[in-house]
């Protein structure tokens, strides 16, 4: 399988999910943790359950396989410069890598000791002039770019933020934690300015004593007016994994959900979710029991997805063309696969 | 060794009758200044026993055998510790600083991946059969003639309820202490006066007069009494359960459940406890093995050292044995859903206190932790150590009349590198 031909040049085919087939497949002898696909779509990357990074030409075959080693841990976030240029993961060794993304011998070219604890999300604005990143130290901190320097530490979490983003106007942030709390930040002064209890995105397993929740992906719709977050929702036994995937759109400028979109017959998790430029989203699975995994499709408002693809196993991060055409995925069994959202040609 | 990639139900049941198996006891708290009791405890050269278990099985990897790199290594670092070339887990960072007080074994094989079987295994030191609890063989050899509190209490909210003494009085099963409260029903009705009460119970004694005479009953009266003395043990100390740990207790120990519970566990050592357990719950991490490990070995770790530096600083570590253990570790592989799963084959543990030898690692797993790769030992073995570790012979027989029943498995022997 890790010699399939590379994909075909994109058709101007219309979009058509129900004919989505895979083009690329690229492996790794251990579980991915996550993927995304540079803002060009030349390469495809993704974290491992070992220490490094790992990047495949989209049309250059599992040969192309490269290797980002520098990390002393998981990668499970990874973010771009908007020119593609530079490569920026976040480290559960405490550290911010920052790398060259099309290097032919990939070396670090900055490891940012960045929080005390895992680094769980990095995020870069649209000018590239900064980054923003959370961490088990509960802290949000912002950073400058190129420099790395830190700007603004923004406090106030009081249990591990999950995922950290810019708002499109750039002047505030959002951040979704452990409880399930959806905080808003003002950059300029680091306070925190709204917060909201999406307690239906967390649980406390009275049985074992624990919480389980957090997002495990969130992106801003393009015009800002919706914050969209992949994670869980009623959990009925946090250490089995029981509970139900869950992707919440949440009206950012009333701050309240607007839509809760779960399937209350697939046991699991999502790890991933992207909005597609026709109004749809794309978001992916991984079960509770069993091995396959899903990624649905979904309209905003519908009860159910209108279309499903399933997975030969569980999926564990979605990226998305700009031009809303391919579709990564990354999967526990090591495969990432590149999916093409036309009929085949 | 086959994988369990569940839990039976009747595995994390919760305990209907664990408070009847005990009733209760209690505890009063002095922090590093010592009570009458205890200088009387020390004089006497008393041992005891404190066992901190981890239920559902923490993770090797995660504690005491760290393989960072490897296949099944999992995201967190080894870190050194304050004994050179031991490392454990990053998620330890405490106990990082006093392994020189600690020993670990990082190669029991208990040969189960099942709940209740590793559980009792750990506990008896023999996988079949029925036989006492290690907290009950302590109880019976160590605890004083008379002693001021239940010689066995275990504090946990959670728990099956086993038969701790088997064939041992009475006098020596578990009592479960619910958390950081005295048991249900343990004070006198208020309907019922003093007087009344005496009353009862000259009418129970002279009713148990009689019935032990009758053949083979003294053991049914033994039990029944054993139950009124715990449970007056328990009334008298009742102020003990229900005191309010100080500022400064919350502040060391963590003012959540755990920390309350490590606070109890001191004080009633401290007031002349010879057994006692308390339990953390969750680390049946079956999902999100490490954000859950990071959660509860964070809460275990300060909670744990604060409770261990206090028995050193009264002076009772030199005569307490400590145990950290659960009832099996957790799976190399790791799962779909971040998790790892039952695992008996390659099982840590930490040992510390009266008779044992601080700062050794006894055995190794292979590379990957997939199997012991050197001094393989079970829960017999431990089972021995501990008693050895405790000046009572392991080898020689319970004092049962007519039965030659060894206190340890005779195929067994003590872990002699860990003994002083």
């Amino acid at each position: 399988m890790s010699n399939r031909p590379a994909p075909p040049p994109l058709p101007d085919d219309p979009i058509d999910v129900k004919q989505s087939h895979v083009v690329a497949e690229f492996q790794h002898d251990v579980a991915l943790t996550t993927c995304r696909l540079d803002p060009q779509a030349r390469f495809a990357f993704a974290g491992a359950e070992d220490f490094n990074v790992y990047r495949w030409s989209v049309d250059g075959g599992n040969e192309s396989k490269t290797v980002f080693s520098g990390h002393e841990s998981w990668v499970r976030c990874l973010d771009f410069s908007p020119d593609g240029e530079r490569l920026y993961t976040a480290g559960y060794d405490d550290r911010i890598g920052v790398w060259d993304t099309a290097a032919a011998k990939p070396k670090p070219l900055e490891m940012i000791e960045a929080h005390k604890g895992w680094v769980r999300w990095v995020k870069v604005n649209r000018d590239g002039t900064r980054l923003v990143s959370c961490g088990n130290d509960n802290l949000i901190k912002l950073w400058s770019l190129p420099d790395g320097k830190l700007i603004q530490e923004f406090r106030g979490h009081e249990r591990h933020p999950y995922a950290v983003l810019f708002h499109p106007d750039e002047q505030r942030l959002a951040s979704f934690d452990l409880m399930g709390n959806i905080k808003e930040w003002d950059i300029a002064s680091g306070k925190e300015l709204r917060s909201f209890e999406a307690k239906f995105m967390w649980g406390f397993d009275q049985k074992f004593r624990a919480d389980m929740g957090g997002a495990r992906d969130m992106i801003f719709s393009e015009d800002g007016k919706t914050l969209i977050v992949a994670g869980l929702t009623n959990v009925t036994n946090a250490f089995a994994g029981v509970h139900n995937p869950m992707i919440l759109l949440f009206n950012w400028e009333k701050f309240e959900p607007q839509h809760k979109l779960t399937d209350a017959s697939y046991k699991g998790m999502s790890w991933g979710v992207r909005t597609h430029p026709e109004g749809f989203l794309a978001a992916v699975g991984a079960p509770q029991g069993g091995s396959k995994g899903a990624i649905w499709f979904w309209k905003p408002g519908e009860e159910k997805p209108f279309h499903t693809v399933t997975l030969s196993h569980c999926g564990r991060g979605l990226d998305m063309t700009a031009d809303g055409r391919r579709i990564a995925v990354a999967q526990f069994d090591g495969l990432l696969k590149i999916y093409q959202l036309t009929r085949k040609s | 060794m086959r994988r369990d990639t569940g839990c039976h139900r009747i595995d994390h049941a919760l305990s209907r009758r664990g408070f009847l198996a005990g009733t209760a006891a209690g505890a009063a708290a002095m922090g590093g200044v010592l009570t009458p009791a205890q200088a009387d405890q020390l004089q006497s050269g008393q041992k005891r026993l404190l066992q901190v278990f981890l239920q559902g099985g923490f993770s090797q990897f995660e504690t005491f055998d760290p393989k960072p790199g490897t296949k099944y290594g999992g995201p967190f670092r080894q870190i050194e510790t304050s004994v050179p070339g031991m490392m454990i887990c990053e998620l330890l960072p405490h106990m990082a600083t006093r392994m020189h007080k600690l020993s670990i074994i990082r190669s029991i094989n208990l040969r189960t991946n099942d709940h209740g079987k590793g559980r009792l295994f750990m506990e008896k030191g023999r996988n079949v059969g029925e036989f006492p609890y290690v907290g009950s063989v302590a109880a019976k050899y160590l605890a004083p003639p008379n002693p001021t509190l239940p010689t066995y209490l275990h504090i946990t909210t959670r728990g099956l309820s086993d038969n701790t003494n088997a064939f041992l009085e009475a006098q020596h099963a578990q009592m479960k202490l619910p958390g950081t409260k005295a048991p249900d029903n343990l004070a006198r009705p208020d309907k019922l006066t003093v007087e009344a009460a005496r009353r009862r119970a000259d009418f129970r004694a002279q009713l148990n007069e009689r019935f032990s005479g009758g053949k083979g009953q003294s053991a049914f009266t033994e039990t029944f009494d054993s139950s009124f003395e715990m449970a007056e043990r328990l009334m008298s100390q009742k102020g003990l359960l229900e005191a309010e740990p100080s500022g400064k207790d919350l502040e060391r120990y963590g003012s959540h459940p755990f920390g309350r519970r490590c606070v109890l566990a001191r004080n009633l050592l401290q007031n002349g406890a010879t057994v006692v357990k308390v339990t953390h719950h969750g680390y049946d991490t079956h999902a999100e093995n490490f954000n859950f490990h990071l959660e509860q070995l964070g809460e275990f770790d300060q909670t744990f050292c604060m409770l261990l530096d206090d028995i050193e600083a009264t002076g009772m570590l030199d005569s307490t044995l400590i145990m950290v253990y659960s009832e099996f570790g957790r799976t190399p592989k790791i799962n779909q859903r971040y998790g790892r799963d039952h695992w008996g084959a390659s099982v840590s543990m930490a040992l510390g206190g009266a008779g044992i030898k601080p700062g050794v690692t006894v055995g190794a797993t292979n590379k990957e932790g997939t199997e012991v790769s050197d001094r393989e030992v079970d829960a017999g073995h431990l089972f021995h150590t501990y008693f050895s570790a405790l000046g009572i012979d392991p080898t020689a027989d319970h004092n049962v009349p007519g039965k030659s029943i060894p206190i340890g498995d005779p195929a067994k022997s003590s872990i002699k590198e860990l003994l002083v």
